[in-house]
């Protein structure tokens, strides 16, 4: 994924225990999340590594009492949206925001590969092959929404974003999936 | 939002997280409990949902131990900055003994720690001195400075050599002209 690797300092025993404990605690969670976000093993492996840097080099930052989880997925998110910046041109910049009407069709590009191509290609394929469809954003919120259950404000801190962004986000994901899992059961009939 | 409308997508989203306000969820839970075509789209959003959930329960996996040894490889091999490497410096452990080494070196450099051999000069006993053997009394009249000696080692000052030599020159230019 070439995610840029932080400097890193020598740790203190404090350090290292903290770590020690998020790794074995958070590890799984946190490598499925990126995992989920970047669909492939190599750059859920780069993005895990460097989030769990980052929690190392940060570690006196977090508020004991607050979610860790919450923390780390935020990160995570930073990451992988920093990461798909920096690759810009392979990838298309997000459907255009809030408030526009759900329509997939039509003038307005979509940020993913049109539907019916990817159903040529992917019917048959397991649903979470179809998060790959997503844009990022899209992807992410559904994610944490449907998978990891958060709520629209949880989602929004993680996320840095409105409330009002996580809820038209999530609308728009849910309605593309819905006409995928349609368009693939039409052809399977 | 009344009772008998139908609920639209978005709303049946908000409802399946429980993100609608209080009275707008008993609205859309007493709707869809009456109305059958809201309830179909509401179990669709449902299984939607789980699916997504099952999907990635089924694909779950462990982290792999590459990804913490790599971690641990970074940070075990890290060498502090310049600023870290200055911070230990300053830690006390080793802050105090460098203080104490740098107090007691001052100390033992500077004079007052040699009361014996620290030079004074008691001016009021070389003057007399002085008055004693150019055999007059004790005065202050200007003249040209006789050639003293360190009362330390007994060397001639190089300033008042250098007069002396200098006075030399001018009698013997005196004397050619």
């Amino acid at each position: 994924m070439g995610v840029p690797r932080a400097p890193v300092e020598p740790p203190t025993p404090e350090q290292a225990a903290f770590l020690e404990r998020a790794m074995t605690e958070y590890g799984k969670a946190t490598y499925n999340f990126a995992l989920r976000l970047t669909g492939n093993e190599a750059d859920a492996r780069d993005l895990c590594q460097e989030a769990f840097i980052r929690v190392y080099r940060a570690w006196r930052s977090f508020a004991p009492g607050t979610s860790f989880l919450s923390w780390i997925y935020r990160i995570v998110t930073n990451l992988h949206r920093d990461e798909l910046r920096r690759r810009k041109g392979r990838y298309q910049e997000e459907i255009p925001e809030d408030n526009a009407p759900q329509e997939f069709g039509g003038a307005r590009p979509l940020a993913v590969t049109p539907i019916d191509d990817y159903v040529d290609r992917q019917l048959g394929e397991p649903l979470s092959k179809a998060l790959a469809l997503l844009s990022p954003e899209q992807r992410q919120v559904l994610i944490l929404a449907d998978i990891e259950e958060y709520s629209y404000q949880e989602i929004a801190e993680i996320m840095g974003c409105s409330i009002g962004t996580v809820r038209s986000r999530l609308h728009r994901a849910r309605a593309l999936l819905r006409r995928l899992v349609e368009r693939a059961q039409q052809q399977q009939r | 939002m009344m009772i008998n409308d139908h609920l639209s997508t978005d709303l049946l989203v908000d409802y399946l997280h429980g993100e609608l306000a209080p009275e707008d969820d008993a609205l859309a839970h007493a709707h869809l409990a009456s109305c059958a075509a809201c309830r179909r789209e509401y179990d669709l959003e449902v299984s939607l949902s789980e699916t997504l959930r099952a999907a990635a329960r089924a694909e779950e996996r462990e982290m792999p131990s590459m990804i913490s040894a790599l971690i641990w490889e970074r940070v075990r091999g890290a060498r502090p900055g310049p600023l870290a490497r200055v911070a230990a410096l300053l830690r006390p452990m080793v802050a105090v003994p460098v203080v104490a080494a740098l107090l007691l070196g001052g100390w033992f450099a500077s004079p007052y720690s040699h009361p014996g051999t620290r030079p004074t000069v008691d001016a009021m006993y070389y003057l007399e001195t002085h008055a004693a053997q150019s055999g007059s009394p004790l005065s202050l009249q200007p003249g040209p400075p006789a050639l003293e000696t360190s009362m330390i080692d007994g060397s001639t000052s190089p300033l008042i050599a250098e007069h002396v030599e200098s006075s030399h020159v001018t009698d013997a230019l005196d004397a050619a002209f």
